[in-house]
């Protein structure tokens, strides 16, 4: 019976001595994350003319960037050039966009971003060779042809945010 | 979605490669993202995995593989995750993001 009851007591004793050195292990890796600061809206300065300009009541969609590891990404930020989704329309649409750094987490490292900013077409591209948080400001303007009314209707577009390892 | 540069290896299978990846949604407004393979232009490279829409809920995470041909190794540069909205969910301009991880060269 004591034989037994030390053999017991021996392995509580080992089971607690195993549970305190129980090791905690992580990683961290990098990544870039995007989110959505705020969404856009067109505001109808005339019944031609949709434009998230806030002169004209439209709200400018804003996309953050968080990146952990510098010289690993680079971004890409493309305004609409066509409706997502819309009422049916004759007209040709002419669309125009704009990005720029609107803020940025470490004005040292990151304060070159707009001055060596990338522009082809309505896309802009932006080499992030720092750790931290952008925020990028897009425009976005859809005029229809003949300055035709737009139908009525919903309308959507979408501002493509890329962020591509180098 | 990491690794940023993650590493092709030998599956099971002869002549596929499979690499494992991790998808992290840190969006409130998206709720689905799909996964892609493309080349050095964008052109999409056939893969398969568990699934290539992948339904996930806001700071949620999930691992998954991908397999490609060992034929298609040279090709395929990048893997990437592309949010995706319902249309129901739209608003007057959403916003898609695609990020990209680098296959890693030897």
């Amino acid at each position: 019976m004591l034989k037994y009851l030390l053999i017991t007591g021996m392995s509580l004793c080992a089971f607690s001595a195993y549970a305190e050195n129980v090791p905690i292990t992580g990683s961290v890796q990098s990544r870039c994350v995007i989110t959505t600061d705020t969404p856009g809206v067109y505001g109808n300065p005339n019944s031609y003319t949709l434009t998230t300009t806030a002169a004209d009541g439209g709200v400018q969609p804003i996309v953050r960037f968080d990146v952990t590891l510098a010289d690993a990404y680079y971004a890409q930020i493309t305004t609409p050039t066509s409706f997502d989704t819309s009422p049916s329309l004759s007209e040709t649409v002419t669309w125009s966009g704009s990005t720029s750094v609107s803020a940025v987490s470490d004005s040292t490292n990151m304060g070159s971003y707009e001055t060596n900013k990338i522009t082809f077409g309505q896309t802009t591209q932006y080499d992030l060779t720092a750790t931290g948080s952008t925020w990028f400001t897009s425009t976005s303007s859809a005029v229809n042809g003949g300055s035709k009314a737009f139908p009525g209707g919903t309308y959507t577009a979408s501002v493509t945010a890329l962020c591509v390892a180098q | 979605m990491v690794p940023t540069y993650p590493v092709l290896e030998q599956s099971y299978q002869d002549g596929l490669l499979v690499t494992t990846l991790e998808l992290f949604n840190k969006r409130k407004d998206v709720e689905y993202y799909e996964i892609a393979v493309f080349d050095n232009e964008f052109k999409p490279i056939p893969f398969v995995s568990s699934y290539s829409l992948f339904k996930l809920e806001y700071l949620g995470r999930v691992k998954f593989d991908v397999y490609i041909r060992a034929k298609d190794k040279d090709r395929a540069v990048y893997v990437c995750s592309r949010s995706k909205i319902r249309d129901q969910d739209k608003t007057l301009t959403s916003i898609t993001s695609m990020i990209c991880s680098k296959f890693k060269r030897e």
